[in-house]
């Protein structure tokens, strides 16, 4: 018996890449000691994992293969850049049984599965021990799109008697109830317009990291690119538009928002939010630009998030936790090296060139452009708002006058400054050289809309 | 790859490959002395030079109109291409050699002006940065290339404002600078996806794209939009006094020679649109000539010589952009080559004004003659206080942006702010008014 071979198989890597984390969580929870480095390791296990069934995964079916692996590879990130007070037992065991769940759900073919994995994803927000948020509509938000999943579940399951996503793709399962479940759940989940105000309440009330890697989970995106497309596309053509509206309703609502907004977890937030809501719009262009901008653009919105919001953090942690937009703090000559890494996991938030993100928005924009013009008109307009938003974050965190009254603080320590460099170097390097990723996620564009020929004019 | 080839991707990469690896050297933590950066910077922008050099002989010996670099598409999907093109011709090569002769210029003159700044460092990076955008913007054989060498101009102009951030002006102005970008810049974009959309390319090495009279005033307004945002002509004029907040030699390179005529370089390269589309072409020469008197007029009435240089410069281009809409394409390129550099020479005297005025008046043994016969004696007493009024407050330019634009956005988005709060009895806590060392608590325990 080939034990390599057995070992090296898509079922077994995929249990690793999940039950690791989750067995960690557990370990974590009850040893209590060398918390980082389980955490560091069972993340680390799990981004290998998700690197193997990467490379095995045949041409264009790959996409849930590459989420997988920047998802845990986020997580790594997370468990090195937690400041060290945050970087509790209870801290990396609930971010490593975030991360189970967030691989389960990737990587389910079963609709029951993925109910189960996004249940569990929110689990840890709703109990005090983990992440819970002081304020009552994140946790609303959460489960009002878990109950509508359920019951859209539900509903097909009882329609079909099938559960097996393959099995039930392109039959419109449920009909029109269970499509407007299904969107009803992405709207809460995701954020979208009118739902959107439980992601700033998660982000100002709840711990920052491990909310940042709930919103960069995009479990919203999921459902829509692993469900609502395949599994409803003659709906989906006629009504889904609605929610590509809706989306783009979101990133001009929030960016406005954001303008005046002077929190800087809840700016990033609404930034994170707009951005995102992009993802939609691309993912419902039907064309192949728009999509594949939109899983371009994921992942350089899960970065750059994730980036922002670490570095608030930290900045938390070093100069008292009522950071604040509404002056100018001049944080910028105590930690410079900081300043550098927010400028850019901003500004490739929002396409500056020679990040990754001016190439995912430039498809983007072609993509809703030829499907949508009126949509394609109004991205430019919100990007260009969350733009003026990230600059204003900026210069009044690290810009002004040079503050006193503290003694010498300390910039990003070593552990931290080698993984925002590997963000930095991301976010450039996939901007230099963006082929390699987009040519990539361009076929895993039909695993979206299988069967389409995509064709841009 | 030819060598003239090689020479056009030499010119054009050099200044990113500096910044590039200074940048990383120093998120390593290692910082180069004053006199080690400004040697790297003389030398590479005389190589430049010197390519540049080479480049004119291969383009004129070999008779070709232009010198192509074609590396493939920088990413493509289905049907859509981003094409990586490089293009040295006519029309490229004066604003190349402006910008590679006027950034090693700035750099030595910043070498001895910036001595023992705190910024020295960041400065150096920023002037690479810069040039290296201006390169691309100008080298660029299509649209979508350009807009991203646009781009990055636009950031390092606006970084170079906010310079001395100990002071919350520069900071402020660079930030209301950065808006008005942001804004007028969507007008290039969506005009390059119309480009797409409607000619299938925005590509111009073998002209520009094809499109139907309409479609043709469309993206020549919206290309209008964008270099009027660059080249602060009206409505967007009010941002350029703002941005004299910036040290005196990124000043002269930006708002003197290569910035603010970057979007009459724009409108240069969109010239057989324009002649196809006479709405746009008059509503160019309408916005230029309109920009001259407002430059005029309010620079007459501005404080400080740096401001009032400003103005000059302002009243310049406006006349570009009148010489571009009516079509006087190599005498706009003639004034622009003429301007840019005089504007930097006076931006660059401008802090020793006073040293010169006292050493010409040594040399004159009297004072010298003041100006007189102003074209402003003519109007009546009334007419010249109005306008003495109006050009104070610059035209009212920027209380009208204030006005009709940012104020209705803050009041809709404090209105979205009460409407997302509304029904909540404790709202999340808004960000401190004063930072003290409270120490975070833990997340997540």
């Amino acid at each position: 018996m080939d034990y390599a071979a057995v070992v090296l198989s898509g079922p077994v890597l995929r249990g690793i890449a999940i039950l690791v984390p989750w067995f960690a969580a557990a370990l974590s929870a009850v040893y209590r000691k060398q918390t980082r480095a389980v955490g560091f390791g069972a993340s680390l296990i799990a981004a290998v994992a998700s690197a193997l069934l990467l490379k095995g995964a045949p041409s264009g079916q790959s996409l849930y293969e590459a989420l997988m692996l920047l998802f845990s590879g986020l997580t790594l990130a997370a468990t090195l850049v937690l400041p060290k007070r945050d970087c509790t037992p209870a801290t990396i065991s609930g971010i490593l049984f975030l991360l189970g769940a967030t691989l389960l759900a990737y990587s389910s073919e079963n609709l029951l599965v993925l109910l189960g994995a996004w249940v569990l994803s929110i689990i840890p927000f709703f109990l005090e021990r983990w992440f819970r948020s002081s304020a009552w509509r994140p946790r609303f938000g959460l489960l009002l799109s878990s109950v509508a999943l359920g019951s859209a579940i539900l509903l097909i399951a009882a329609s079909t008697h099938a559960i097996s996503i393959d099995q039930l793709r392109g039959q419109n399962p449920g009909g029109m109830t269970a499509f407007g479940l299904l969107v009803t759940a992405v709207i809460f989940r995701k954020g979208v317009c009118p739902a959107h105000a439980w992601v700033a309440d998660a982000a100002e009330g709840g711990p920052a990291i491990p909310t940042a890697l709930l919103l960069n989970g995009h479990f919203g995106a999921l459902l829509v690119a692993k469900l609502i497309v395949p599994l409803f596309p003659k709906t989906a053509g006629n009504l889904f538009p609605v929610l590509s509206y809706l989306a783009i309703a979101t990133a001009l609502y929030v960016a406005i928002r954001a303008l005046t907004e002077n929190s800087p977890r809840r700016l990033i937030a609404f930034l994170a939010l707009s951005q995102s809501a992009c993802i939609l719009a691309g993912l419902e262009s039907r064309t192949s630009e728009g999509i594949t901008g939109a899983l371009v653009h994921w992942f350089v919105v899960t970065v750059s998030t994730l980036g922002l919001l670490g570095i608030v953090r930290l900045l938390e942690v070093r100069f008292g936790e009522n950071l604040t937009a509404s002056k100018h703090l001049g944080l910028g000559e105590h930690a410079p090296r900081l300043a550098v890494s927010f400028a850019i996991f901003g500004l490739a938030l929002v396409g500056l060139p020679g990040t990754l993100s001016f190439c995912s928005q430039d498809l983007l924009i072609h993509g809703t452009l030829t499907s949508h013009p009126l949509t394609g008109l109004l991205l430019p307009i919100a990007t260009a708002m969350n733009a003026v938003s990230v600059f204003r974050l900026f210069t009044r965190l690290f810009l002004g006058k040079r503050r006193t009254g503290f003694t010498v603080m300390a910039d990003a320590l070593p552990r931290e400054r080698w993984i925002l460099a590997l963000g930095v170097l991301f976010v450039v390097l996939g901007g230099l050289f963006p082929n390699i990723i987009v040519a990539q996620r361009s076929a895993d564009a039909s695993t979206v809309e299988p069967g389409r020929t995509f064709s841009a004019r | 790859m030819n060598s003239s080839q090689a020479a056009l991707v030499f010119v054009v990469s050099a200044p990113g490959v500096v910044f590039g690896l200074f940048g990383l050297l120093w998120l390593l933590g290692w910082v180069p002395s004053e006199r080690f950066l400004s040697r790297v910077t003389g030398i590479t922008f005389s190589a430049c030079l010197a390519a540049l050099a080479v480049l004119l002989w291969a383009l004129s010996s070999s008779g070709a109109g232009a010198i192509i670099v074609k590396f493939g598409n920088w990413f493509s999907v289905g049907d859509y291409h981003f094409p990586l093109l490089l293009m040295a011709d006519r029309l490229s090569l004066p604003f190349l050699a402006l910008t590679v002769v006027l950034s090693g210029l700035i750099g030595q003159f910043s070498a001895t002006y910036l001595h023992r700044e705190p910024g020295f460092l960041r400065f150096f990076l920023l002037l690479h940065l810069f040039a290296f955008g201006s390169l691309i913007a100008f080298a660029a054989a299509s649209f979508d290339l350009l807009a991203a060498g646009w781009e990055l101009v636009g950031i390092t102009s606006v970084l170079l404002i906010a310079f001395f951030h100990q002071r919350p002006s520069p900071v402020e102005n660079g930030l209301r600078v950065f808006g008005v970008y942001r804004a007028s810049d969507i007008g290039l974009l969506v005009a390059i996806f119309a480009m797409h959309h409607w000619a299938g390319t925005a590509s111009f090495t073998d002209g520009i794209p094809a499109l139907t009279g309409a479609q043709a005033v469309m993206v020549c307004l919206l290309l209008l939009l964008a270099a009027a945002g660059k080249a602060a002509q009206i409505p967007f004029s009010g941002w350029l006094p703002r941005a004299m907040e910036g040290p005196t030699p990124s000043s002269a390179i930006f708002y003197g020679a290569i910035s603010i005529h970057a979007g009459a370089y724009l409108l240069l390269r969109a010239q057989p649109l324009l002649a196809q589309a006479r709405t746009a072409a008059a509503l160019v020469v309408v916005v230029g000539l309109v920009t001259a008197i407002h430059g005029t007029i309010v620079g007459r009435a501005s404080a400080d010589a740096k401001t009032s240089l400003a103005f000059a410069s302002l009243a310049q281009v406006g006349l570009v952009f009148v010489e571009i809409g009516i079509g006087l394409k190599w005498i706009a390129i003639t004034h622009i080559l003429g301007h840019a550099v005089v504007r930097t020479l006076q931006f660059l005297r401008a802090p020793s004004m006073l040293h010169d005025y006292h050493q010409m008046h040594a040399a004159i043994g009297d004072e010298p003659a003041s100006e007189s016969g102003q074209l402003e004696d003519v109007l009546p007493e009334r007419t010249r206080l109005w306008l003495y009024r109006w050009a104070l407050d610059r035209g009212h330019l920027d209380t009208i942006l204030d006005r009709w634009v940012i104020h209705p956005l803050t009041q809709l988005s404090r209105l979205f702010a009460k409407l997302d709060n509304f029904g909540l009895t404790q709202v999340a806590k808004p960000g401190g008014e004063t930072l003290i060392l409270n120490p975070a608590r833990p997340e997540g325990d």
